[in-house]
């Protein structure tokens, strides 16, 4: 590498580096049209359930949840770039970053989340319902145990604390980065690495219990100390995806054509490849052991997604979640070819949605499995939340430039090659 | 760069003009190939380029870092290696979950965890870590065998400028085993690119002996390597008054329970578990219950209704959950002691069975009022089980564990236990039967009567259901009839084939009882005149006291 000498990167003003105008004129229509298919979808989940609201409560979480994973995963990206003082990436962390941004929107759609709470008894989780620990025959002094943790002041104050914190993170880098848009100053960057560490330990600590929190709590009694990896290792696998299909998107639309070359959708394959088996290894090694202990409150949560319907989404997620792209995206003839990593990247997009559905639908839907009109509603639901964001997004996008124009290193990184 | 090409000139294109007196020095040796060195990644670019171009494969280039693209300017075609990794991480996997599956559900299934014999979540974790093992091994030895390693010299060695590719030099070689390779041509073609150096690649002629201490050290790791083999063997073929080297005390002692004993982990004490209420042990759910009673349960059920009920129940897994629990709420307090007997009472088969010993423990006092049950029940006639040579031997084997202590190995009711009572006077001692009785005979005592009386005893004998298998209770049953057969057979009875062998045993067997029989005669003889010898001898001695 050290032989060959940095290509200077293209001035900062040059065109490749800005939002193409085509993706621009999208964000309005997206914005408006991703709100309305997301409350029609909301709506039509919420006319199925017969059970005060808790079925349009659960879709809306599951795209809630879909879109936060995707989220905080772009924000770990960039997180862990600075943490390795990564050169590689730089090309591509703009993107990561434009998105990680997006946990501010993402707070404000959590506010139905939150109200559900305040507004009825267990209408999205059911520890809220007063009559849930006699209903159940669960021990007196158990249930007021888990209350102390799972109620609503201290659920409130926590989601909002974590939201509090991603914000907090998200700023500080996007503002930095931006900064070093205008100034090209090195010493952002070294700000930015020396603050990483502290950042990822705040970041780990904080999306472990908003899993706890968000998704596990929906089968109170149910516990696993593992679920918030497991949950993360779907949400940096679902980062990775995004940024091979956001940059492929970005280069056909006119913009950074000669920055992101094969070597960054090579490596972003190879990262895809191996989260992929990451989700894999943690989602089974979560289900190894609680089917070894076999003891009922543990098996409680996998009981119900091994058997019927469920039991057919869970052989889906091993067949189309692992073994499919495992073997898929194994060769580097695949992983050098844009195309192929986008088309990857978007197929685990979707199935990554699967594995979200997979986790919270079954605890939630309270034996109604919705038919093909709640599928319906789900997907209205986390299309219209995903192009709303997009929107937001490009908004954003469109503010500022697409890759990080006075990175010390960018031109390191547009040189970048794999051995 | 000038030097050389200055030389060129004056040398009018001489093919030997580097480095001439090594050359005419060198000329017998054998040529392994030319190398050129380069200053630069750019000029080592270019001349491999020139060198693929001119139609050379045979060549290789050295230097100390990895070089982009040099495979490309080279003209080396991608490895093959990643398909190697792929088949060994393939073969990984299968290998474990083959041998896994060979061994946990055919070979030796074993109930690990209360799990299926077959499961394969268990398999994965072997079945991952042998992939990656596999594929590591591929890795590396594939990348040995693809690089002709080991290697322990190479001929680009021989030439001490070389020394510098690992600081800050470049080389470029090209083989003689190249089918184009011509040294004069091949030197020009290197000549021309910007090199300052050019050399021909000949055999090391510095000494191939191996220094003498590598062969003592090496003798010496291989006796002193001997030596705990020399220990162990000693250790096999010899007597010891120390005891016995535990090299894995826990192995050789292995702190788990043996029957019988006691345990602190559970509340009843027993390191034994019993079933559990409501379950059925693996492969030994019977839904027969002719089967498992020796009984024709459906003429049962119009002959006796209440009976047959009775036995439905008792040998229906859900009913016995409930009595359990029903004893268990009703016997609270009940000591620990007490608890224990009625646990074994229900364990122990199977209430319906307890009926019919009661009724055969009296025949005598009710006989006359009405026939005994035992006579009424309509028993199996036949044994369920297919009969073969492998049903018969497992009931041979259990005769000998289970019946024979009492009954005697033949069944002639004489058994060890039997003899000892006899030579104590035991005072309860009722003396077992003697199964060679006309009335224990099939057609007086049917098949699934004597299958009863195994499983729920007579008289002084115990039930043995709790600790035979139905399965096996049966195979014992066929082994008694065998053993009732082999008493009153004839010689017409076995086929022609075996009868000769017969014969011949029998004849042998009878000669060998005779010569016994006759060197007994004789001993007995002897040892009387014997005694009569010294009888005589004490006699005269005595008389010649008496003389004296």
């Amino acid at each position: 590498m050290s032989e060959h000498s940095a290509p200077a990167p293209k001035s900062a003003d040059d065109p490749a580096f800005m939002l193409p105008a085509s993706l621009a004129a999208l964000r309005i229509p997206l914005c408006v049209g991703g709100l309305i298919v997301m409350l029609l979808g909301w709506y039509l989940a919420n006319d199925i359930g017969s059970d005060g609201g808790n079925f349009g409560m659960s879709v809306y979480l599951t795209a809630a949840v879909y879109c936060m994973t995707i989220v905080l995963g772009c924000l770990f990206f960039v997180l862990i770039q600075h943490l390795v003082r990564a050169g590689w990436s730089i090309v591509v962390r703009r993107i990561a970053e434009l998105v990680m941004v997006m946990v501010i929107p993402m707070g404000i759609l959590f506010i139905p989340i939150i109200a559900s709470l305040w507004s009825g008894d267990g209408i999205l989780y059911r520890w809220d319902d007063a009559g849930y620990a006699a209903e159940h025959g669960l021990p007196q002094a158990v249930w007021a145990e888990k209350l102390r943790w799972l109620n609503q002041e201290w659920f409130t104050v926590r989601t909002i604390g974590y939201f509090a914190v991603w914000t907090m993170l998200a700023l500080f880098f996007f503002k930095n980065s931006v900064r070093q848009d205008q100034t090209g100053e090195k010493a952002i960057t070294d700000k930015m690495q020396y603050w990483s560490g502290p950042a990822v330990m705040l970041f780990s600590a904080t999306t472990t219990f908003a899993a706890f929190d968000w998704v596990m709590s929906l089968a109170p009694m149910w516990f696993s100390t593992m679920f918030g990896v497991y949950l993360f290792a779907g949400s940096i696998l679902g980062a990775h995806c995004l940024l091979a299909v956001a940059s492929y998107v970005l280069q056909k639309k006119g913009a950074m054509r000669d920055e992101v070359t094969v070597e960054h959708y090579h490596d972003l394959g190879k990262l895809i490849f191996g989260f992929v088996f990451f989700w894999t290894y943690i989602s089974f090694s979560q289900y190894l052991l609680i089917w070894y202990g076999n003891i009922p409150e543990e098996t409680e949560w996998f009981y119900v997604r091994q058997l019927g319907t469920w039991g057919g989404v869970a052989l889906v997620l091993i067949f189309f979640h692992w073994m499919l792209p495992f073997a898929g995206t194994m060769s580097r003839h695949v992983r050098r070819k844009p195309g192929l990593v986008c088309a990857w990247g978007a197929y685990l997009l979707v199935m990554h949605y699967l594995d979200v559905y997979f986790m919270i639908m079954p605890s939630a839907e309270r034996g109604n499995a919705g038919g093909p009109m709640g599928v319906i509603a789900s997907v209205l639901c986390v299309v219209g939340m995903v192009s709303l964001l997009t929107g937001l997004c490009l908004g954003l996008a469109q503010q500022n430039k697409v890759v990080a124009v006075r990175d010390p290193r960018l031109g390191e990184s547009i040189a970048f090659e794999n051995i | 760069m000038l030097r050389v090409s200055q030389e060129q000139e004056t040398t009018g294109g001489s093919q030997t003009f580097y480095n001439c007196e090594l050359m005419s020095e060198n000329n017998e040796k054998k040529v392994h190939g030319v190398v050129a060195e380069y200053t630069s990644v750019d000029t080592l670019l270019a001349a491999c380029r020139r060198v693929r171009d001119a139609g050379y494969e045979k060549t290789d280039a050295f230097t100390p870092f990895p070089v982009h693209g040099i495979d490309k300017a080279l003209g080396i075609k991608p490895t093959v290696l990643p398909w190697i990794v792929l088949g060994a991480g393939v073969t990984g996997t299968a290998t474990a979950l083959v041998m896994q599956v060979w061994m946990n559900a055919y070979d030796y299934p074993y109930i690990i965890s209360g799990k299926p014999f077959l499961s394969l979540p268990a398999f994965m974790p072997v079945a991952f870590e042998l992939t990656v093992l596999f594929a590591s091994f591929g890795a590396f030895f594939g990348m040995w065998a693809l690089n002709g390693l080991p290697r322990f010299s190479n001929p680009v060695f021989t030439d001490p400028r070389f020394d510098r590719v690992t600081d800050d030099r470049f080389f470029l070689y090209i083989d003689s085993k190249d089918g184009q390779f011509d040294r004069g041509g091949v030197e020009k073609l290197l000549g021309d690119t910007e090199t300052d150096y050019v050399q021909t690649v000949v055999d090391d002629d510095s000494s191939d002996k191996v220094p003498k201490p590598f062969f003592m050290i090496w003798g010496l790791v291989a006796a002193l390597s001997v030596i705990p083999l020399l220990i162990v063997l000693k250790m096999r073929v010899s007597h010891s008054s120390q005891p016995r080297f535990h090299v894995f005390y826990d192995m050789d002692f292995s702190p788990s329970k043996d029957a019988q004993q006691y345990s602190t982990l559970f509340r009843d004490g027993r390191a034994m578990r019993p079933d559990v209420p409501g379950t059925v042990a693996r492969g030994e759910m019977q839904a027969d219950l002719d089967f498992m009673t020796g009984i024709d349960m459906n003429a049962l059920s119009v002959i006796d209704r209440p009976r047959a009920d009775r036995l439905v129940r008792s040998f229906n897994p859900l009913y016995q959950a409930e009595a359990e629990s029903a004893q268990e709420s009703k016997s609270q307090d009940v000591t620990q002691a007490e608890k224990a007997d009625e646990g074994s009472d229900s364990d122990g088969d199977k209430s319906g069975a307890d009926a019919d010993k009661g009724d055969s423990d009296k025949p005598d006092a009710e006989a006359d009022a009405k026939p005994s049950v035992m006579d009424t029940t309509p028993w199996l006639s036949s044994n369920p089980l297919v009969l073969d040579e492998k049903v018969l031997a497992n009931g041979r084997k259990n005769f000998g564990i289970y019946c024979s202590v009492c009954h005697g190995m033949n069944g002639s009711g004489n058994g060890l236990v039997n003899v000892r009572a006899q030579k104590i006077l035991a005072q309860s001692w009722i003396p077992p039967s003697s199964l060679h009785q006309e009335t224990l005979y099939a057609d007086k005592y049917p098949d699934g009567k004597l299958f009863s009386t195994i499983s729920n005893g007579i008289r002084k004998m115990p039930g043995y259901s709790g600790q035979i298998k139905t399965r096996d209770r049966w195979a014992i049953v066929a082994y008694v009839r065998a053993l009732q057969l082999s008493q009153n057979a004839s010689i017409d009875q076995i086929s022609e084939a075996q009868r000769e062998t017969i014969l011949s045993e029998q004849s042998e067997i009878q000669k060998a009882l005779k010569e016994k029989a006759d060197a007994d005669a004789k001993a007995a003889q002897e040892k009387e005149e014997k005694e009569e010898k010294e009888e005589k001898e004490e006699k005269e001695e005595k008389e010649a006291k008496d003389s004296a």
